[in-house]
């Protein structure tokens, strides 16, 4: 009887305790999650639904055109050549910032004096920390055929001016020399991180065995690293992928196109011609893309983790 | 050995001084133009140093644009964002590491998704929705949308879960209440990735381009990186004065980095590898 009671009790004093995490659960994740979903869920769905109408904010009458948007995109030389552009962008920024963050980094990391060591790291994060818009500023002053560093470095060098954003070949080439300034510092410290953090014992036992520098890189390095670049490399792509400001400061899309990337073609369609609906298809193409690009990353990057 | 690696070793030093030297270049050239006049930049005879060095842009800056309503602008957007963020993570996080309830296993899995959204997928009906509450083009359309940060939350719950069960139920027997134990407790045990959270954040609130671009329209509305772009004006080009508000804009930020460096590298390898 009197163990029953003990016991009884000591339910109830349990049962209050999970009522209070309830509650507690309750009144502060609801709140959230109802933020959350109205500003980020939410949205996802809309735009995808939008994407089937002839939707413009301006227009009272929105009718329903299912796939037609999706028909017109194909036909669209614009459209394609924004898209276009996004990969060219993704495939030739993409592969520079990670090969050039990776081998600084490998650089920094064996820089013996601590002070150096620190200056460089700082020297080559300062970019990062400058306003995208602002630094699209300055490099378009720059570029500029007259006066610009470039070309006052070229007449330096007795070669005729160069118009580096006003030439369709070299204008993205030089949007993405900008992109690679403002954000290689933070890849750069990423992987400088990943190296740090993988243990001195792996070298050593390689080096006992007589290894090589390339084969040090090869077979310890880049496997135990591949965890960090996995990530770094997921999210520069996501990123590459939605680059916007630096082209609609620098050049909004011109010379002929060579520099409209998708993410600018869709502002400019939904908040410039008022085209929401049509403009809603492009960017539910673009989530479709980056969304099975990221998929088979991972895939890739999972399989390889294995070692 | 050691001799022959030496001379590759000073190669290497000098290439990254060298390499690390020219990414500073930029912002010398932004200091080195601002003090140049208009004419002067867009002169074909133009030289790198200034010529006749002039503060006619600073004071084009300071004199005829509302350019510390900016400052203010972004200054308080990006305050407000960035301690909602915090708060918002950090319970959120605490909620997901150590709490069982139904559904936790969607509602995380839906916000790791979410992060892989693009924003131009979600920019239009945003605004749309920002349009029907009647805020577009007030600062509260900048804040509204970005109080609840989907990384942030991941950030704090794969801290949060690493905290031992006994700290939390210690303080549970003591009678404190569950949102004391969370401020109390949770909170000063991840105050590293709460302060590179917060730098991170406030950065990315600061420096948001396309956003503001969409909703904001008025002069004195215009945030930052908004107003540099307006001084870019289509019809006038003002470099002198775009770079002397870009000078005016930097030095503050630089400041603050150099005041906060190692929480910014901190920071940003925490995020980096977990």
């Amino acid at each position: 009887m009197h163990h029953g009671a003990a016991w009884t009790s000591e339910k109830r004093k349990r049962s209050v305790q999970k009522r209070r995490e309830t509650r507690f659960v309750v009144v502060w994740l609801t709140p959230i999650m109802v933020v959350f979903a109205l500003f980020s869920i939410l949205p996802v769905f809309w735009g995808i639904g939008l994407s089937f109408f002839n939707y413009s904010a301006l227009s009272v009458h929105n009718p329903f055109t299912g796939l037609a948007n999706y028909q017109r995109i194909l036909r669209d030389p614009l459209v394609l050549k924004a898209i276009g552009n996004t990969f060219q962008f993704v495939l030739i920024a993409v592969p520079a910032n990670l090969l050039s963050t990776l081998v600084i980094a490998m650089g920094v990391n064996a820089v013996r004096s601590r002070v150096l060591k620190n200056t460089l790291r700082t020297l080559f994060f300062l970019p990062t920390i400058a306003p995208v818009a602002g630094a699209a500023l300055i490099w378009s002053t720059m570029y500029n055929l007259n006066g610009g560093l470039f070309n006052e470095i070229l007449g330096f060098l007795s070669i005729g001016p160069i118009k580096w954003l006003g030439n369709p070949n070299i204008a993205m080439l030089s949007v993405i020399l900008t992109t690679l300034w403002a954000d290689v510092g933070y890849n750069i410290v990423i992987f400088m991180a990943g190296l740090d953090a993988i243990p001195d014992v792996f070298y050593e036992a390689a080096r006992m065995d007589g290894a090589r520098r390339w084969y040090l890189l090869r077979r310890v390095t880049l496997p135990l690293l591949s965890r960090t670049t996995l990530f770094v490399t997921v999210m520069t792509v996501i990123s590459y992928f939605q680059m916007f400001t630096q082209v609609q400061v620098m050049t909004n899309g011109d010379p002929q196109n060579a520099t409209r990337v998708l993410t600018l073609h869709i502002y400019t369609a939904a908040f410039q011609y008022m085209d929401m609906g049509y403009a809603s298809t492009m960017a539910t193409t673009l989530l479709v893309i980056t969304f099975v690009i990221s998929l088979v990353q991972l895939r890739i990057g999972r399989s390889r983790w294995e070692y | 050995m050691r001799r022959r690696l030496s001379v590759g070793y000073a190669a290497m030093v000098a290439g990254l001084l060298i390499l690390g030297l020219m990414m500073v270049v930029p912002y010398l050239w932004m200091v080195l133009s601002s003090l140049k006049s208009n004419a002067e930049i867009l002169s074909a005879h133009s030289t790198i140093l200034p010529r006749h060095p002039t503060l006619a842009g600073f004071n084009m800056v300071l004199t005829q644009a509302p350019f510390f309503r900016w400052l203010w602008n972004s200054l308080i957007t990006s305050t407000i964002i960035t301690a909602v963020t915090l708060f918002t993570s950090a319970i959120s996080g605490y909620i997901f590491a150590k709490f069982e309830f139904r559904a936790k296993k969607v509602l995380f899995f839906t916000l790791l998704a979410s992060m892989m959204v693009p924003f131009a997928v979600v920019m239009i009906p945003t605004y749309l929705i920002v349009a029907r509450m009647g805020i577009v083009d007030h600062l509260s359309s900048i804040v509204v949308p970005s109080l609840i940060s989907a990384f942030g939350i991941f950030l704090c719950r794969q801290f949060i879960e690493s905290l031992p069960r006994d700290l939390l139920e210690a303080a549970r027997i003591d009678g404190a209440g569950e949102f004391r134990i969370f401020a109390a407790i949770v909170v000063p045990q991840i105050r590293p990735v709460m302060s590179a959270l917060g730098i991170f954040t406030f950065m990315a609130a600061w420096n948001n381009y396309l956003w503001p671009l969409i909703v904001l329209n008025d002069i004195d509305r215009m945030t930052v990186p908004l107003a540099l772009v307006f001084f870019n004006g289509r019809h006038l080009q003002n470099w002198n004065v775009v770079m002397s508000a870009g000078v005016l804009i930097m030095v503050p930020v630089l400041v603050v980095f150099f005041i906060f460096q190692k929480q910014f590298v901190k920071g940003l390898t925490l995020t980096g590898l977990k």
